[in-house]
């Protein structure tokens, strides 16, 4: 395979600025994420100590094996959500390796409002359940959770997708043969008790460990009763008298030197055998994504370069390079895995529609991985498209992408507008991952063109009212709808809301596009065969 | 000439008994006792016999059961090797009695040098020098005259003890009659003897010995002296032939004098004469072995000979294989013993297993093992489980050799002291020859393990740490591309 | 922090973990990273391990807790303590043995203040006509015997405890 040529002028004026700007953004992404991480009120922090309590990421540092990876999704869930006070959504997901083995790692942070569950805790720990399940990855739960926050229940526990889904989650993952533990550390209250209760294997720590569907506070409220945590939950009365629990331990460290052991116990089911080739660098620099990163998410760039630098030797086979070239195709190796990559160099017209959704059939056929990498403002608008069936060729993508078999990826590495972000494998599409880069923008629209949009909306309301056209209401409305969607355009406001599964430094795309691929071999194909295209 | 054999030993002596008698042509039988089931003396003999004790080296000291194994077996001789039965003078009138040949000396030869007082007498009979002395008889003045005529030091001891009661040293000549009185009350306590002896002290002596041949009709020849001068709890550990330094002309002396002494007895197979030399250049008899000694290769080594093939043929009936004009020295040959002990606890015997044992190799490298791969090492016997001789063309390359040998001499499952004897032998002291019974003592601070650096040590545990699964597993075991992407976090 | 493996040479404690395996295995020893290869011999249990560039023979063996190593000329003896019991030793373990299965209790061979080791059997109890042996789960100071000899007990009563380790 022909390595990718380079264009990119690192001495030119366009590439230092581009540089400066996005090094800017990574810098800030970095300080978000040591916040979300590690600033916590100084109480809290001594709290824990004085209940011989180790933080949660010290915990994770400890259970995996050392020197190995851990890619940790949605770093910055709920950035945006309760004026900051619960960062991260007060839990620690991603994927990790204990023993060898490919395992889901899913922490409650008792750092953070006693590691009480936020609306967008449910979300993002059902979020990484739903990992656990597409990909088939054994689970270690971490369990040190008040449980629900109660102020906001009715945003965390009634719906489909809210905090029953995690146990029906995890007896699903059990249905389906694949492992899991519960590490109890701290509380495990109410439906936290599910927890440890459906996992295969549970470890609990005497003397802070405690697992209960009602709390001591509850039960004198219920019943009268008046009852220690530990006597009604404990280490001892779990694994001696009510089998809720299997080991005890006498302190955290010993809970994980257990748990440890018990994951050295698992079989390690095959993975799916795709292809694979020995790894390679890439040639080029992915540092140089920085320069090539426009700093206006109006500017378009060419996607052949980041894919130069995302890719084993930057090497890339290119599909129909004369065809539909505002969407390149073709295959390349990400850390040895064979890939098939659809990444935007423009607007989606019919031939790059057709010519994608072709190339995702093929890839099908070879059993290759999908990565998608978005910039995208959506499928060309207009009189002669439409009469060429822009719509039907669009729809021609989206059942080819839908209708895979093989794992897909997303990478937002800028824009994604409209509906382009459907054949593009948006959050809706089950990618197996979805991750944005720090500059990214999403929505139906642009910001511009939504408060254009939205005032000659205006305008046409006003006319047929016959009402005087007054420039300042119009100018209102465009400045409102433009601050409103920069708010809710950017890649922070999509995180906090775990529309993806985490920012990346875009430096660390490859890393993480390897751990998920690894990760989604551990599941079979899934079931082949399409629905009907519209010719 | 034999036509077969019993060893009645075990271990690395009885091995090298049969690999002779194998090469003679000689049909072999061992015997073992349980506990020895499947050690290599016992499937190197072309018959084994079990021997039944309760404990183990019980067994082989069973004259009786020895001696029904090889009626049982036809063996027509007992080689005894060392230890054990094989100064037993009983033990070899038995089995001459049973109409076996012993392959050894005459019982009543065996008996004489095996009474201290009556060897002592007879060797000054021979006129081997013996160290000047005096016994407390009747008067204790005649005794403290009779001492201060032996000259200074002295050692007083109590004539009927041991263990170091009542004994001292006397370097004053003022101070003789206290201590000879305070030697006299103590041997009257504790054995109820109150006689007393003294004895010339030699201070930093030396321990010299002479290998000799006798075919019991008055013949005897020398194979020159080994110096087995380092010890450690009175045992030797490391042995060289000829000695590290010694004048010719006194060489031949101590040489002379064993030869008297074994003509003397009408010395029948190979014996050693044991002297004292004091650093002065007078040497003294100590006693005389009857047997095929422990250190015997580095003789073999030297003289390029095979004692046992020599012990084999005089037992036969043959003559003595060389006149003693025959028999010359080229080069130079060091033993050491290999011993399961901890060195670092006074040498503490030790226990375990030989999991891995890794002999060495090479030029002028000899190991005289006993123990197979895989054997355990419990208390029932003697700590030594092998020997490594090595010879050079001088002292200095044997040591050379023997230093690497050492290194490559593995032995893992139990304590050793290998390690040691490469530090004993590669010690200053010991390359410039200045050596003497208290080597092991006066060296001691420089003699242990050494003081390793962090590096070190790293080296140390890296290597452990990759012989343990959980470890290992960590290392090499991290799938791709997990194991390329390392410790990143996102 | 992250997890490392205790290893003990001659009484001191060296704590190993590893930080990198490519390009080459690094492995770090109490704070300080050394680059390992090793190069199979042939023969099981030997190799010759490079560290840092520099190499070393390597001859090794386990039994049990403990690693018999020649590296070059010189022999040692490494003991490893598999992580979960290093932290039930770190932590000392439950401090009170309770019984298992009602029973009744035929001997007891501990008193408070005497000093026991893991295995040690503190009573023995007959249950279910079968005479059980309790032992203790760690070494320390029995602190109190709760039963007496012909005393019969439900399951999950306390027999021994012992003193509380640090």
């Amino acid at each position: 395979m022909a390595r990718l040529q380079s264009s990119i002028q690192t001495g030119s004026a366009d590439f230092r600025r581009h540089y400066t700007h996005n090094r800017a953004l990574a810098a800030e992404l970095h300080e978000k994420q040591r916040q979300a991480r590690f600033e916590r009120p100084a109480r809290d922090v001594e709290r824990l100590a004085r209940q011989g309590k180790m933080m949660p990421r010290e915990r994770l540092e400890k259970l995996l094996d050392p020197g190995t990876p851990f890619l940790e999704f949605s770093t910055l869930a709920a950035n945006m959500a309760y004026g900051g006070e619960a960062p991260g959504a007060s839990c620690i997901t991603g994927i990790g390796m204990i023993q060898g083995r490919e395992v889901i790692l899913c922490a409650h942070d008792a750092s953070i409002k006693g590691g009480a569950w936020y609306p967008l805790s449910v979300k993002k720990i059902v979020r990484c359940l739903d990992i656990a399940i597409e990909n088939r990855l054994p689970v270690v739960h971490l369990c040190d959770s008040a449980g629900g926050f109660l102020p906001l229940q009715s945003e965390l526990f009634p719906d489909k997708h809210m905090a029953g889904r995690m146990f029906r989650n995890q007896s699903i993952l059990s249905k389906l043969g694949v492992k899991q533990l519960a590490l109890v550390f701290g509380h495990c209250t109410a439906g936290g008790a599910y927890i440890p209760a459906l996992s295969d294997y549970s470890v609990i720590v005497r003397g802070t460990g405690a697992v209960f569907l009602g709390g001591p506070p509850l039960v004198k409220a219920a019943t009268g009763e008046v009852v220690t945590a530990d006597e009604l939950g404990g280490c001892d009365l779990h694994t001696r008298v009510s089998g809720t629990c299997d080991y005890p331990a006498a302190s955290e460290d010993e809970a994980i030197a257990i748990g440890r052991e018990i994951v050295a116990q698992w079989d390690r089911p095959a993975k799916w055998d795709i292809q694979r080739d020995p790894i390679e660098a890439p040639y080029y620099d992915p540092d140089e994504l920085y320069g090539i990163i426009p700093d206006d998410i109006k500017r378009s760039f060419e996607m052949r370069e980041v894919i130069a630098r995302l890719v084993d030797g930057s090497r890339f086979h290119e599909y129909q390079p004369a065809y539909g070239t505002t969407l390149v195709c073709g295959y390349a190796n990400v850390w040895g895995y064979k890939v098939g990559i659809l990444a935007n160099n423009g607007v989606l017209f019919n031939d790059s529609a057709l010519k994608g959704a072709h190339f995702i059939e093929l890839c099908n056929q070879n059993d290759t991985p999908l990565v998608f990498l978005q910039n995208i403002t959506g499928y060309m608008v207009g009189r002669d498209y439409e009469a060429a069936g822009i719509s039907k060729d669009g729809a021609k993508m989206i059942m080819a992408q839908v209708g895979s078999h093989v794992p897909k990826f997303t990478v937002m590495c800028h824009g994604s507008f409209g509906a382009g972000n459907y054949g593009m494998c948006g959050r809706a599409y089950d990618g197996r991952l979805l991750f944005s880069w720090p500059n990214h923008q999403i929505g139906v629209m642009g910001g511009e063109q939504a408060a254009k949009t939205l005032t000659e909306v205006k305008l046409k309301q006003l006319e047929r009212a016959g009402d005087a056209i007054d420039q300042a209401t119009l100018d209102k409305v465009y400045d409102e709808t433009l601050e409103a969607y920069q708010h809710q355009l950017s890649a922070y406001y999509s995180t906090s809301e775990v529309w993806d599964d985490g920012i990346l430094d875009p430096v660390d795309t490859r890393n993480a596009l390897g751990i998920g691929i690894s990760a989604a071999l551990n599941a079979p194909p899934l079931e082949r065969g399409y629905g009907v295209f519209r010719f | 000439m034999l036509d077969s054999i019993l060893v009645a030993n075990r271990g690395e002596i009885a091995c090298r008994v049969l690999r002779t008698a194998r090469a003679m042509g000689l049909r072999t039988v061992a015997v073992y006792h349980h506990a020895d089931r499947g050690a290599p003396h016992v499937s190197l003999a072309d018959s084994a016999l079990e021997l039944h004790a309760e404990v183990p080296t019980a067994a082989y000291l069973d004259a009786a059961q020895i001696i029904a194994a090889a009626e049982r077996s036809g063996a027509a001789s007992v080689h005894p090797g060392y230890g054990f039965l094989a100064e037993n003078g009983d033990f070899a009138a038995a089995v001459e009695a049973a109409g076996l040949v012993f392959i050894g000396p005459q019982p009543e030869v065996i008996r004489l040098m095996g009474d201290k007082v009556h060897a002592r007498a007879f060797a000054a009979e021979a006129g081997v020098p013996l160290a000047p002395s005096a016994l407390m008889e009747e008067s204790f003045e005649a005794f403290l005259d009779a001492a201060a005529g032996i000259g200074l030091p002295l050692l007083i001891k109590a004539a009927a003890g041991g263990g170091g009661k009542g004994m001292s040293i006397v370097h004053d000549a003022a101070d003789l009659e206290a201590r000879a009185r305070t030697a006299m009350s103590e041997a009257e306590r504790y054995f109820a003897d109150g006689r007393v002896y003294a004895e010339r002290y030699v201070e930093q002596p030396r321990h010299i010995e002479v290998q000799v041949l006798g075919d019991g009709r008055g013949n005897v020849v020398h194979l020159f002296e080994r110096e087995c001068s380092v010890q450690r709890r009175f045992q030797k550990i490391v042995e060289e032939a000829p000695a590290a330094t010694l004048p010719a002309e006194l060489r031949a002396r101590i040489c002379e004098a064993a030869v008297k002494l074994a003509t003397r007895a009408n010395y029948r197979n190979a014996g050693t004469v044991e002297f004292i030399l004091a650093p002065d250049g007078e040497f003294y008899f100590l006693e005389m072995n009857t047997r095929l000694q422990v250190e015997h290769p580095v003789t073999e080594m030297i003289c390029g000979v095979d004692l046992v093939e020599a012990q084999l043929r005089l037992a036969g009936g043959e003559g003595l294989p060389w006149t003693q004009d025959a028999i010359s020295v080229t080069g130079h040959a060091i033993e050491c013993r290999v011993c399961c002990e901890d060195p670092a606890r006074d040498f503490l015997p030790a226990t375990g297993r030989a999991r891995v044992l890794r002999e060495p190799h090479g030029p002028g490298v000899r190991f005289d093992g006993g123990i197979r791969e895989g054997q355990p090492i419990t208390a029932a016997f003697d700590s030594m489980i092998g020997k490594l001789v090595c010879r050079g063309d001088d002292r200095t390359q044997a040591i050379d050799r023997a230093v690497a040998a050492l290194g490559e001499l593995t032995l893992l499952g139990v304590d050793h002291n290998i390690d040691y004897l490469a530090r004993v032998i590669d010690h200053p002291a010991f390359r410039a020859g200045a050596l003497h019974t208290g080597f092991v003592t006066e060296h001691a601070d420089t003699l242990g393990a050494p003081v390793l650096d962090a590096d070190a040590r790293a080296a140390v545990v890296i290597a452990a740490a990759l012989g343990v699964d959980d470890f290992r597993r960590l290392a090499y075991d991290i799938p791709e591309p997990y194991a390329s992407i390392g410790g990143w976090r996102n | 922090m992250s997890t490392s493996f205790p290893f003990t040479l001659d009484g001191q404690t060296h704590s190993l973990t590893i930080r990198a395996r490519r390009p080459a295995l690094v492995v770090e020893v109490d704070g300080r990273c050394y680059t390992v290869s090793e190069d199979a011999s042939g023969v099981p249990g030997e190799s010759t391990l490079l560290i840092d560039g520099r190499p070393h023979r390597v001859a090794r063996t386990r039994e049990s807790d403990r690693v018999h190593v020649k590296l070059d000329r010189t022999t040692w003896s490494v003991a490893y303590e598999d992580p979960v019991t290093a932290a039930q030793h770190d932590a000392g373990g439950d401090d009170v043995l309770r019984a298992d299965m009602p029973g009744v209790v035929v001997s007891l061979n501990a008193a408070p203040g005497a000093a026991v080791a893991s295995g040690d059997v503190l009573l023995v109890i007959e249950s279910m006509k079968m005479q059980i042996n309790v032992v203790a789960h760690r070494d320390g100071t029995v602190e109190n015997v709760h039963v007496e000899v012909n005393q019969s007990f439900d399951k999950g009563t306390e027999l021994v405890s012992l003193h509380p380790s640090t």
